[in-house]
C-alpha cells in the first residue's frame, strides 16, 4: 500500500522522550511484591538463622509447589478478567480419584486424572463462554459440584494409596538431595513461561483482560482464548491434587480445599490484578512464595497455625487494596 | 476581594505538565479577565483538557501558577475549585440523572438547606431557584434530571457554577467544555444568548472544536498547540481558515476531505450484499460496493445502519449472502470477517476500538499477529519495525511503540487503530463507524486522508459519518437507510455533490 510521506518530527520527538516499558504503577507492582519476599525472608532468618540453609530451603520450596501449581492455573483465568474458584475443589475431587484409580491403573491415572480435571475446565469454560455466566458463579457452581462428586466416589472417607507409584513426586534425587516436586514445578513454570513469553496468548489473555469487547473486534479468539484458560486452569488443579496424594499416600475429598485462599491471595500479592489485563507467570511465582514463607515464618514466630487464615484473608483485601487499578473502573462493586 | 477593574480574573502563568513521557502543558499561560468570554481552541492533545482539568483541581501543575483575583490559589479537586468560585460544565454532563434539579444545583454546596442530615426542601429550592433565575431560566427545580434534555441539563450545569457565587461573594469563573457538541444549530443559539447573558455576571473559558462557534461567541480567543499557547486572537481580525493554520502549525494539504482525491469508481465489484438482515433491526438489504469505492450509509438513529456494518463485520448474527471479489464469505465472527480481509473501525474507540493498557505496537498488530509470528513464536523486533514504520507513516505522535495506546491524544490512538487494518496488504473492505469521532480538525482531515489513500490503492470503505455534510463529501454514494431498509442510493460525484437536505429528507 502506498501510504503517506515521512514525516520529520515524529522521530526527533520521540529521541527526546524516552519511556519506560512500564508505567510508575506497574513497576512499584513489580518491585513491590519482591521487596516484600526480600523483608520476609530476612525477618525468619533473623529469628531463625537455621531459616537460610540449603536444607530448609528446599523444605519450603517443596511444600510450595502444589500452590504454586494450583496459583499457576488459576492466575490465567483472572488474567483474562475471570475467576476460577473452583481448583482447590478440583483439585481435592483429583486427590479422591487419583487414589481409587491408582491400583488399577497404575502410572495411567496421574495421566487420566489431569485429563478429567482438564475436562472439568473445559465445562467451566464453556458455560462461562457460551452461556455467558458471570466465571466467578460458574465456578463457584463448580466448586460445590466438584465437592459433591468427591464426596460420592471417596464415600466421604480418606483413600489410603499404597505402592510406590506416585513416589516420583515427593522423592529426594541423590545427590544434590533436591525434593522431585521443585523440579516438577519448575518445569511447569518453564513451560506456562515459555508459552506466555514466546508465542501470542499471553498478549490475548491481556487484550481480553483489559477489553473484552475491542479485543472481539480485534479478531482476538476471545471464546477459545478464554476457555483454554480454563482448560489449563483444570489440568493444574488436577496435577496439584496428584501432587498432595504424593505427600500424603492418600486422597479426601475436602483435601485441597484450604487452599482456594492462599490460592487467591498468592496471585494477587504477586501482582496479578484482580480485575485482570495485568499479570503473569514471574509474578505468580514471587506470590506462591511470599505466601509460603509468610506461612513458615508465622511458625517460626511461634503464631497457633489456627490464626494462618486470618492472616491470609486479610493479605488478600490488604493486597487488592494496595494493587487495585481503580483508574480502570467505574464503580467498584 | 478588590483586585482592580483591569487586573486577569483568573491569571494562569507558565504552567507545566507532564504524564510520564507525554508532555501536556508546556509553559502555558493565559488569562482571562472580568467579564469576558475567552475561547480556547487547538487539536487533540494540545493541551485542552488538561488545562481544563487543572482549572477544576483534578490535575495539578508541575511548575508555574494558577491566580485567581490576583491571589496564588492552589486546588486539590472539584470541591475546592467550586469554593474558590470556578466552575466546569461538562461535555458529557456531570448531573445525577435520579436526584431533582434543585438538588442537583447545590449538590456538595447544600449549606443551610441540610439541616441534622434531613434536606429542608424549601430553602433547597428557593435557593435553587434563584440561581435558575439568574439566567432567566423556566426549568422546574423539582424535576429529576434525567426527565430534562440535553440543552435544559447543561443550563442546570450552568446554575450550579453559577451557585458558588452564594459561598465566594465574587463572580465565578464558567468553563464550558464543548459545549455545543451534541446540540442542534437552534439550541447552540439559545446556549450563546445565554453565554452573553453570563458575561454580565461571570467570566466565561469557550472550548469548542467548531471554530465560526468560537469567532462567534468569544472576545479573544488563544490558540494551544502542543502544550503552550501559540497565539491570542481577536474574532474580527482573523478568520477560520487562519485559525486552523494557527492551530495544526501548518497549511493544510489540500480540502479538508480531500475531495480532489476522490477517483471515479471501478466496475469491479468488492462485496455484493443481497438479502442480509439482522434480527429485529434491518431487513433483506441489498447492494454493491465497489473496488476502491466509499459507500456512505445515512441514517437516523434507529435506522439499522450500525447493526447492519457490524452485522457483516460478523459482530451481531445475520441472514443473508455476502460475496467478496466474486466469491460467497460467511462472517459468522470478527476473526472470521478479518480472515476474509474485512477491518473494522468502532465508534466507541475506548469502548471497543483499543486496548488502552497494552502498547501503541501491540494494538497495531492484535489482528494480524500471525504476521508477525513464526509458526506459533512473536517475533519482537518484526513487530517493533512494523509499529515504527506504521508510527511514522501515519504520523502517529507518540513516546515510543512501546507507550500504552492510552497515553496518546485522541487523534493519535485513532490513527494507531486505522494502522491496525492498514499493515495488511491484503485488506479488501474496511467499515469505517464515525471514524472522525470527538477528533479535532486537523486529525479529521489526516483521517479522510488517510481514507483516500486507501481507496486509491483498491479497497473499498463502508463508511457512516458524524455530520451528513462529512458523509456526502467523503463518499462516492450515499446509501440511505430507514426504519432498517435501504430507501434510496444517492450518488455523490466530486462535483455534483448532493446537498445534506437532499438526503436528509430520504433519511426522515
Amino acid at each position: 500500500m502506498s501510504v503517506v510521506d515521512k514525516v520529520e518530527t515524529t522521530t526527533e520527538q520521540r529521541e527526546k522522550l524516552r519511556m519506560p516499558r512500564m508505567s510508575r504503577r506497574q513497576l512499584l507492582l513489580t518491585i513491590m511484591p519482591v521487596a516484600v519476599l526480600v523483608c520476609l525472608v530476612g525477618a525468619i532468618s533473623i529469628a531463625n538463622p537455621n531459616f537460610l540453609r540449603p536444607a530448609s530451603i528446599w523444605t519450603v520450596l517443596d511444600s510450595s509447589v502444589p500452590l504454586l501449581i494450583l496459583a499457576l492455573g488459576a492466575m490465567l483465568v483472572i488474567l483474562c478478567g475471570g475467576i476460577d474458584l473452583s481448583v482447590a475443589a478440583l483439585a481435592s475431587m483429583a486427590s479422591v480419584l487419583v487414589a481409587l484409580w491408582v491400583p488399577a491403573l497404575e502410572g495411567w491415572a496421574v495421566v487420566l486424572v489431569v485429563l478429567v480435571c482438564a475436562l472439568a475446565g473445559l465445562i467451566q469454560g464453556v458455560v462461562h463462554v457460551v452461556a455467558q455466566i458471570p466465571s466467578f458463579l460458574v465456578t463457584l457452581g463448580g466448586l460445590a459440584v466438584w465437592s459433591g462428586i468427591a464426596l460420592v466416589v471417596s464415600g466421604a472417607a480418606t483413600i489410603g494409596v499404597s505402592g510406590d507409584t506416585l513416589a516420583w513426586t515427593f522423592t529426594r534425587l541423590t545427590g544434590w538431595n533436591i525434593p522431585s516436586a521443585v523440579l516438577i514445578g519448575a518445569a511447569v513454570v518453564a513451560v506456562l513461561g515459555l508459552v506466555m513469553l514466546l508465542t501470542p496468548v499471553r498478549r490475548w489473555l491481556i487484550a481480553i483482560g483489559s477489553n473484552e469487547p475491542a479485543a472481539l473486534l480485534a479478531g482476538v479468539p476471545v471464546a477459545r482464548t478464554k476457555i483454554g484458560a480454563f482448560i489449563v486452569s483444570g489440568a493444574c488443579a488436577g496435577f496439584a491434587g496428584v501432587m498432595l496424594v504424593g505427600r500424603t499416600y492418600s486422597g479426601a475429598p475436602t483435601l485441597a480445599d484450604s487452599l482456594l485462599l492462599p490460592v487467591v491471595a498468592a496471585i494477587v500479592v504477586g501482582g496479578t490484578a484482580i480485575t485482570g489485563g495485568f499479570g503473569g507467570v514471574g509474578r505468580t511465582v514471587i506470590g506462591v512464595l511470599i505466601i509460603t514463607v509468610l506461612r513458615v515464618g508465622l511458625s517460626v514466630a511461634g503464631v497457633d497455625p489456627s490464626y494462618v487464615q486470618i492472616f491470609y484473608g486479610a493479605l488478600v483485601i490488604a493486597a487488592v487494596a494496595l494493587t487495585i487499578d481503580r483508574s480502570k473502573l467505574l464503580f467498584v462493586k | 476581594m478588590s483586585a482592580p477593574a483591569e487586573a486577569p480574573v483568573l491569571a494562569v502563568h507558565d504552567v507545566r505538565k507532564t504524564f510520564g513521557e507525554t508532555t501536556a502543558l508546556d509553559g502555558l499561560s493565559f488569562e482571562v479577565r472580568r467579564h469576558e468570554v475567552v475561547g480556547l481552541i487547538g487539536e487533540n492533545g494540545a493541551g485542552k483538557s488538561t488545562l481544563l482539568k487543572m482549572l477544576i483541581g483534578l490535575e495539578q501543575p508541575d511548575s508555574g501558577s494558577i491566580a485567581l483575583r490576583g491571589e496564588q490559589i492552589k486546588m486539590r479537586g472539584i470541591a475546592q475549585a467550586g469554593a474558590a468560585g470556578i466552575g466546569m460544565v461538562f461535555q458529557e454532563q456531570s448531573l445525577i440523572p435520579n436526584l431533582t434539579v434543585a438538588e442537583n444545583i447545590l449538590f456538595g454546596a447544600e449549606g443551610d438547606a441540610i439541616v441534622g442530615g434531613m434536606y429542608r426542601w424549601k430553602t433547597l429550592r428557593q435557593r435553587a431557584q434563584a440561581q435558575l433565575d439568574k439566567i432567566g431560566s423556566t426549568i422546574d427545580v423539582d424535576a429529576m434530571a434525567e426527565d430534562l434534555t440535553f440543552a435544559e441539563r447543561q443550563l442546570v450545569e450552568i446554575a450550579k457554577v453559577l451557585a458558588t457565587e452564594e459561598r465566594t461573594n465574587a463572580e465565578p469563573v464558567v468553563l464550558l467544555d464543548e459545549p455545543t457538541s451534541v446540540l442542534d444549530r437552534d439550541e447552540a443559539e439559545v446556549l450563546f444568548a445565554q453565554i452573553e447573558r453570563l458575561r454580565t455576571r461571570a467570566s466565561v473559558v469557550f472550548v469548542s472544536h467548531r471554530l465560526d462557534e468560537v469567532l462567534q461567541v468569544s472576545d479573544r480567543v488563544y490558540v494551544l498547540r502542543n502544550g503552550s499557547s501559540v497565539a491570542e486572537c481577536v474574532p474580527g481580525e482573523v478568520d477560520e481558515a487562519e485559525l486552523r493554520r494557527l492551530m495544526i502549525g501548518r497549511d493544510l494539504e489540500g480540502s479538508h476531505y480531500s475531495e480532489e482525491r476522490q477517483l471515479p469508481v471501478q466496475d469491479e465489484v468488492r462485496l455484493r450484499v443481497r438479502d442480509l438482515s439482522v434480527k429485529g433491526v434491518c431487513e433483506s438489504v441489498d447492494f454493491d460496493l465497489h473496488v476502491g469505492e466509499i459507500l456512505g450509509i445515512a441514517g437516523v438513529q434507529g435506522s439499522g445502519r450500525e447493526e447492519l456494518c457490524r452485522g457483516i463485520f460478523g459482530a451481531s448474527a445475520t441472514r443473508g449472502s455476502l460475496e467478496m471479489d466474486g466469491r460467497p464469505i460467511r462472517t459468522s465472527s470478527p476473526r472470521s470477517a478479518i480472515s476474509s480481509d474485512i477491518g473494522f473501525v468502532p465508534a466507541e474507540r475506548r469502548r471497543e476500538g483499543m486496548v488502552g493498557t497494552m502498547s501503541v505496537a501491540e494494538n497495531i498488530t492484535l489482528p494480524h499477529i500471525a504476521d508477525v509470528c513464526a509458526g506459533p513464536v512473536l517475533q519482537r523486533s518484526k513487530e517493533r519495525r512494523l509499529a515504527d514504520d506504521w508510527i511514522e507513516r501515519l504520523r502517529i505522535r507518540t513516546a515510543s511503540a512501546a507507550a500504552p495506546l492510552a497515553s496518546l491524544s485522541g487523534g493519535n490512538q485513532q490513527k494507531a487503530v486505522l494502522a491496525r487494518w492498514m499493515v495488511s496488504d491484503s485488506l479488501k473492505l474496511l467499515i469505517l463507524d464515525h471514524p472522525t469521532r470527538g477528533l479535532d480538525v486537523g486529525a479529521k482531515s489526516e483521517v479522510y486522508r488517510l481514507i483516500r489513500e486507501l481507496t486509491a490503492s483498491g479497497v473499498s470503505v463502508l463508511l457512516m459519518a458524524d455530520s451528513l455534510e462529512e458523509l456526502i463529501a467523503m463518499s462516492h454514494r450515499v446509501l440511505v437507510m430507514k426504519d432498517g431498509r435501504v430507501t434510496d442510493v444517492v450518488d455523490a460525484p466530486v462535483g455534483a455533490k448532493p446537498t445534506p437536505v437532499t438526503v436528509l429528507e430520504r433519511m426522515i
